[in-house]
């Protein structure tokens, strides 16, 4: 298990735990279908701790680094 | 006529489809209590009513317009729920199609973007899925149009219609929606689907509940419910479960009806994505973009437009009317009024809708192609700094077409402290009824850099609202973190069509302002220039208007332009800021002088020309958008305060800049 955020650029995580990351952002990404068990991937990071895109079911998502952080993934 | 009711996510393609079953918006007003737009059409048939909801990933409401939709559905009982589901995203869309499959009414499915799912090898059945569902399912294409004739007839068919399938919920969940069903009053609404909202949490259905039972009540059985349900499982809380039960259930649906023949991801957006959202190019490739947008607004497009409208109103048009109002024997006065009055004001005005429209053009084809959402992403970062969260450039965007919707826009931030940040800094966003005050200024004084002078206002704009926003967040409005969360939809090339129409929608208030509010107050403007203490008909400098004017000049001598004109402007520009142009062109032509632009060219010189230019950016939102402000905060403390700190702001910049600028050796 590892954050998101180290997860290699372009391959794929499960993820596993989200229970650190706040209320309203898990929130929203359960809304967008990223939930505990989804697969994942993480596109792009902007520079000076900007925000990630991650990837989803063919759908993408911008969130701040900070939470991408909180979110725990398992390495494909 | 039967009432339908429009539902969807974000970015399904619901306005698409909302234009293809309509010819256009029936009317377009508030919801009650909020300024969120209400939209009704009459359907192409004639045989219901469409009214758009804003759009939503599921019932229970995070944010202010997320709230319209669940209130909507409290409310209301529709004859019929139209739910459009994007085909090529289908899992996460059916979350909400199973929330509205509870609510009981009949419900039809517009499976949207099936052009995109097909491309991406994803295969629907549509029977089976209506089927599964126990609602119709019409595969359509919004875009083109496809499938929306089939989709009409069957919302038509009403009476033959069965209620959907509902989801069932393991044991103990549903011995729980069971039992507080029994309890709901039938008048409060259909039962199980507000046992379900209230267990999920849905704060609209709560306090809806809570009129109905006792609160304490219903907080006990929140409790045991969910202690009796999480002891089964490993979910966080309820919220969770019922939305695990809801994905197994689509999983369920989908392997009956859903083929996945190849998942070949688009590859156009990731290569556009790669240099729009690059590292070190996205900012600068947006200052580029807004740039160019100055640049067709004005030196490509819009102006060239504009000064062929000018030459026909001040020409042709006024002669003409002047030798009309001759014939008929007007008497002086009525030449008056509509000639130095109507003519001056409502023309002055008029002839910036081709810059106008240009920039709400470009405006509506930034909010359909995707690309407004990966500003918010750019962009993120810079507004944390200030306190705020990318998200809320989007108004800020918005606002640069009109403060007014800029600031209803707001209302899709979560975090009400960023909400009221972004309500308040909006109106610091350079609306298109000011650019026709840079528009009249640059034509005169800065031929040569116009749009990089423009360009120049809008920055300004924003950098004041970001510094504000950090003071403010540091002082007055503490409060809870930033979130960031944003879907960056497929890109995607706008329909004309559709353009076509969010430009009209968007462009016609000012028109219509135009027709009603500037040409009343040109009247009104004229009168003051036209009476003063000594009567009618006196000569300017003795009018109401130069008393007004005087009144203030004093105090914007030390801003380099203490002229009465000025200041007389600056006063009816409050009602809004097109009415700077019309009073200077009412008061420049009473005055005799040549033409408003050889007048401004004696009155100003370029630096107190860009000195005053500030200043109308700055110093007080308009009458209209003061309005917006007070509903939106509902607070008449904060409505002050925004106009307060902008005169403030608006002065001492002003000041800066003029004493910096004659330092400097310019003039
Ligand atoms: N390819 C394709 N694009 C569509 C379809 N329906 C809508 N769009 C496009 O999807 C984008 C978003 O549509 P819009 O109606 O604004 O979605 P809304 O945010 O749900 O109102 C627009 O660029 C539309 O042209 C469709 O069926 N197929």
């Amino acid at each position: 298990m590892m954050p998101l955020t180290q997860l290699q650029r372009g391959s794929r995580g499960k993820v596993t735990d989200m229970a650190s990351v706040s209320f309203m952002v898990r929130r929203r990404l359960s809304d967008l279908g990223v939930t505990e068990g989804s697969i994942v991937s993480v596109r792009k990071m902007l520079p000076f701790g900007g925000p990630c895109t991650i990837e989803s079911n063919g759908q993408w998502i911008a969130i701040r680094r900070k939470e991408a952080q909180a979110v725990r993934v398992l390495a494909l | 006529m039967i009432s339908v009711a429009l539902l969807g996510n974000p970015n399904t393609g619901k306005t698409s489809l909302f234009n293809a079953l309509t010819r256009s918006y029936e009317y377009v007003g508030n919801w009650a209590g909020v300024t969120v737009e209400k939209k009704v059409g009459v359907l192409l048939d004639k045989k219901g009513e469409l009214v758009d909801l804003p759009g939503v990933y599921s019932l229970s409401p995070l944010s202010r317009d997320e709230a319209v939709t669940s209130e909507y559905l409290l409310q209301t009982a529709p004859d019929v729920v139209l739910n459009v589901v994007d085909a090529s995203q289908i899992e996460r869309n059916l979350h909400l199609t199973l929330q509205l499959a509870d609510y009981g009414r009949p419900l039809v499915v517009a499976l949207n973007m099936t052009d995109v799912a097909e491309g991406r090898g994803v295969q629907i059945d549509p029977a089976e899925l209506a089927r599964q569902l126990g609602a119709a399912v019409i595969p359509v294409v919004a875009r083109t149009e496809k499938g929306c004739r089939e989709l009409l007839r069957e919302i038509a068919r009403t009476g033959e219609r069965t209620v959907p399938v509902r989801t069932a919920y393991a044991a103990p969940l549903e011995e729980a929606i069971a039992e507080l069903e029994a309890r709901i009053p039938a008048d409060a609404g259909p039962g199980r689907w507000l046992a379900l909202q209230f267990l999920e949490g849905n704060e609209a259905v709560v306090q809806r509940l809570r009129k109905v039972l006792p609160a304490a009540w219903l907080d006990a059985f929140f409790r045991s419910t969910e202690a009796a349900v999480l002891a089964r499982t490993e979910c966080r809380d309820l919220q969770q479960y019922i939305r695990q039960q809801r994905s197994d259930r689509i999983a369920n649906i989908l392997s009956a009806c859903c083929r996945r023949v190849s998942s070949s991801s688009s590859t156009f957006s990731e290569k556009l994505d790669a240099i729009v959202t690059h590292k070190w190019l996205g900012i600068p490739i947006f200052l580029l973009f807004m740039f160019l947008t100055f640049k067709l607004t004005f030196d490509w497009f819009g102006t060239p437009i504009s000064d062929r409208l000018d030459a026909l109103l001040s020409g042709p048009v006024s002669d003409g009317l002047q030798r009309l109002l001759q014939q008929l024997g007007a008497a002086d006065f009525i030449q008056a009024v509509i000639l130095n009055g109507i003519v001056a004001g409502v023309g002055g005005v008029l002839v910036f809708v081709p810059q106008i429209f240009m920039l709400f053009l470009i405006i509506s084809f930034i909010e359909d192609s995707g690309y407004m959402a990966r500003i918010a992403t750019v962009m993120d970062k810079l507004m944390e700094g200030a306190g705020l969260n990318g998200k809320t450039f989007i108004p800020m965007i918005i606002g640069f077409g009109c403060n007014v919707p800029g600031i209803m826009a707001a209302r899709t931030i979560e975090q009400p402290r960023e909400r009221l940040l972004t309500i308040l800094l909006t109106p610091l966003m350079s609306c298109s009824a000011r650019l026709s005050v840079y528009s009249l200024f640059v034509g005169v004084f800065f031929q040569s850099h116009k749009a990089i002078i423009v360009l120049s206002l809008y920055v300004l704009g924003v950098v004041v609202a970001l510094t504000l926003a950090k003071l403010f967040s540091c002082t007055l409005a503490r409060g809870e973190e930033t979130i960031f969360v944003v879907e960056l939809p497929p890109y995607r090339f706008p329909q004309w069509k559709t353009l076509a129409r969010s430009t009209w929608e968007k462009g016609k208030g000012f028109v219509r302002k135009a027709g009603t509010f500037i040409f009343g107050g040109s009247v009104l403007i004229w009168l003051l220039s036209y009476t003063g203490f000594r009567g009618w008909n006196v000569p300017i400098d003795h009018s109401f208007m130069r008393s007004i004017g005087d009144l203030i000049a004093p105090l914007l001598q030390p801003l380099g332009f203490g002229n009465w004109q000025a200041g007389a402007a600056l006063i009816t520009g409050f009602l809004a800021k097109e009415v700077v142009v019309s009073t200077m062109g009412i008061i420049y032509a009473t005055s005799g002088d040549a033409g408003l632009q050889q007048a401004l060219g004696t009155y100003f010189s370029p630096l107190q020309a860009y000195s005053f230019m500030v200043f109308i950016l700055l110093y007080v939102p308009c009458l209209a958008t003061v309005g917006v402000i007070r509903k939106e905060t509902n607070s008449a403390k904060w409505t002050w305060f925004s106009v307060g700190y902008a005169l403030i702001v608006a002065y001492l910049l002003s000041i800066l800049i003029y004493r910096i600028g004659l330092l400097l050796g310019f003039h």
